[in-house]
């Protein structure tokens, strides 16, 4: 690179004053260095936002050492609540440990919601395990936004031991921050703090049981199934164990080999008190695979209606078509109504399920489904589903319905349904506007009529939420 | 083999497998170790290229002598600089050659084509880098032809340092037509001079940049250098 010579140095100089005023000239005298701090704390008031930004990258990336970054945290008080916000972040970002003290200090004393939030953040960046205590105690904070900022530095400190000191302070503390460490020890993936989080599976506390289990949702692993299963057994029916049923099946689909995963879990199941062990046949069926089919098909089949029950329940929520024929077979030759019921109504669901199937193979499901059907109630599910299967044939099948009165309604709303798909309604335009026609017809249902006449015009619609 | 090689280059166009050429690739490699053998090869590309050989064997040619050539092929590489067709792939090799020969022949270039062939010799100026290339690119900042200025003003940038960007601030001062090539090309040797630690120097320029009557983005630019010129000091 080219040196400066004195001459062309002046040159530079003076040029620079007599092409474009002589208003820097004063700045321009000085050392540069001098002038990065002043420089910076202008910028940081500039109306423009580039300019705001091009200094608190200087801050973030340049003029490394404690000395500078203490000389920029010495302009926070000098600076508006969104200044001092940006500068708290950036001096985050610096990475500095130097900018602790005034963080700190802004945290304690700014009543900017704002600030606080910057300063709670850019503590994470900072790492630094004594401000552990503070950030965990902010997880309850009255401020949402300084809660998620607590959250987020908590998710984002550095440090091989703060995994397992979030992990420690979970197990005393109180309940509504017990989730949230979990919650946070999730984020970070802390594997290696899997006890505590299997310890919060079995928690009093509903709350803390649910963020137990969505964490061993993403961070389970399948050799910590059968305290997984223990957990299952703990949530409340309903909502909770809908919830734990479905991390659990996460955590086993982490076993790619359909085989294994059945052994895995049935192996799970054999060290759970049988007498708990039925109810954990719903979450056998969402795991699903071979496997399990035969595992849950001896139980749906044998002499205990209360057993058979739930082998039946666990079949229906199969994540696939597979166990299809076992329940026709239950369906066929149960001689309890409501087991029939049960098995007939499981029999349509895993047939409609849109798996690796194509649409024809559902179909033909949904056709033999209507043979087998022997009520109404019955009919009007085969029905209903056959809007799972994208093709003009389904409309084709469920259209004679709409001449039987007992079918009518249900036959509109699938008709309906099965419309919606631009790529079956399009290439059979002239069919599909003559059934819609006889839908507006017929329907009862307001919002059928609108989609219909949508339909018909090439129009989509959307699903209100 | 050689030999055999500089056979097939005769007849070499678009589509001839380059494995026929493969002992040309080998001494190249070789003349990299071996001042005889770098010596013999470029006098055998020099040759290759006053012969009537087609257009893509001079391209390869001239892609060789990028690697391993001397002031001794400037001449020839220069003759190709009025060639619509092999100009492209001369100048590479000339941006490449050491040496105050293939600076001249640019700078002859410069001054002499027109048009699109003209401009490429100013961008190679550029390319080639060092401060010979300002004298000569002084004053075609001045040109009638505002493309040619605008070329001038951009290879000044690139090539950088206090002497390029003296004839640069010269310029804005004097012109009355578009002051932002200069400037755009002026922000690069502040950005030359302060990788080579010359913060004093890329301070004043930034500096000069940075007042009001400047665009926006230019005072955007400036102030970043600015930065930049303090947090290195």
């Amino acid at each position: 690179m080219l040196r400066c010579s004195g001459w062309m140095a002046s040159f530079l100089l003076l040029a620079a004053v007599s092409i474009f005023g002589n208003d820097q000239q004063g700045a321009a005298a000085k050392r540069p260095g001098e002038q990065l701090v002043p420089r910076i704390f202008e910028l940081l008031g500039h109306p423009d936002r580039e300019f705001r930004a091009a200094a608190l990258e200087t801050i973030r990336t340049a003029a490394r050492g404690a000395a500078q970054t203490e000389a920029f945290a010495a302009q926070l008080p000098k600076l508006d609540d969104a200044g001092q916000a940006a500068l708290i972040i950036a001096l985050g970002d610096r990475g500095d440990a130097a900018a602790r003290p005034a963080i700190l200090e802004r945290l304690g004393n700014s009543k900017d919601e704002s600030v606080r939030s910057a300063a709670l953040l850019a503590l994470g960046e900072l790492s630094d395990l004594a401000d552990l205590p503070r950030l965990i105690r902010e997880l309850t904070s009255n401020s949402a936004a300084e809660q998620q900022a607590a959250r987020t530095a908590l998710v984002r400190m550095r440090g091989e031991s703060v995994a397992g000191k979030i992990a420690a302070e979970s197990m005393n503390a109180a309940s509504n921050v017990r989730g949230r460490l979990i919650d946070v020890l999730a984020a970070r993936r802390a594997t290696k703090e899997s006890a505590a989080i299997l310890a919060a599976a079995g928690d009093e506390d509903a709350q803390v049981r649910t963020s137990a289990m969505n964490a061993l949702g993403q961070i389970g692993r399948p050799e910590q199934l059968p305290a997984l299963l223990a957990g299952v057994l703990k949530a409340a029916k309903g909502g909770e164990r809908d919830n734990a049923e479905r991390n659990i099946a996460e955590v086993c689909k982490r076993i790619e080999n359909e085989d294994q995963r059945g052994e895995a879990l049935i192996q799970a199941l054999g060290t759970i008190d049988p007498e708990k062990r039925d109810e954990l046949m719903s979450l056998v069926g969402r795991v699903g695979g071979k496997r399990l089919i035969r595992f849950v098909a001896d139980i749906a089949t044998g002499t205990d209606a209360a057993r058979r029950a739930f082998g039946i329940d666990a079949l229906g929520k199969w994540p696939d078509a597979s166990p299809a024929d076992t329940l026709l077979e239950i369906a066929g030759k149960a001689s309890d109504s409501a087991e029939r019921r049960q098995a007939f109504q499981a029999f349509v669901k895993v047939s409609a399920i849109r798996d690796n199937r194509n649409d024809q193979q559902r179909l033909e499901r949904m056709k033999q489904a209507m043979t087998e059907a022997r009520s109404n109630e019955e009919k009007i599910a085969v029905i209903q589903r056959t809007r799972t299967a994208y093709d003009v044939e389904s409309m084709r099948f469920v259209r004679p319905y709409l001449e039987q009165p007992e079918f009518r309604q249900m036959a509109c709303e699938t008709i309906v349904e099965l419309a919606h798909h631009r790529q079956v309604r399009e290439p059979h335009k002239t069919e599909f506007d003559a059934v819609l026609d006889k839908v507006i017809q017929l329907t009862k249902d307001d919002e059928h009529i609108e989609r219909a006449n949508r339909y018909k015009r090439g129009q989509t619609w959307e699903r209100k939420k | 083999m050689l030999n055999q090689a500089f056979e097939a280059l005769k007849k070499f166009d678009f589509g001839t497998p380059l494995s026929e050429l493969q002992a040309i690739e080998d001494a190249v490699v070789a003349a990299h170790k071996d001042t005889a053998v770098r010596g013999d090869l470029e006098a055998r590309l020099i040759a290759a290229l006053a012969t009537d050989i087609s257009r893509d064997a001079k391209d390869y040619v001239c892609r060789k002598l990028a690697l391993i050539g001397s002031g001794a092929a400037v001449p020839s590489l220069a003759a190709l600089l009025s060639s619509e067709s092999n100009a492209h792939l001369a100048r590479h090799a000339l941006e490449r050659i050491p040496g105050p020969e293939a600076d001249a022949a640019l700078a002859t270039a410069a001054n002499s084509l027109r048009g699109k062939l003209k401009l490429g010799a100013i961008a190679s100026m550029g390319a080639r880098g060092g401060v010979a290339g300002v004298a000569a690119l002084a004053p075609l900042l001045h040109d009638a032809d505002v493309a040619v200025a605008r070329a001038a003003a951009l290879s000044l940038g690139m090539l950088g340092g206090s002497d390029a960007a003296a004839v640069l601030q010269s310029a804005i001062r004097s012109t009355n037509g578009a002051k932002a090539p200069l400037i755009d090309a002026l922000l690069g040797c502040a950005e030359s001079l302060l990788r080579a630690n010359q913060t004093d120097a890329a301070t004043a320029i930034y500096q000069s940049l940075a007042g009001d009557q400047q665009s926006r983005l230019i005072r955007l630019a400036a102030t970043r250098g600015l930065l930049a010129c303090a947090a290195k000091a």
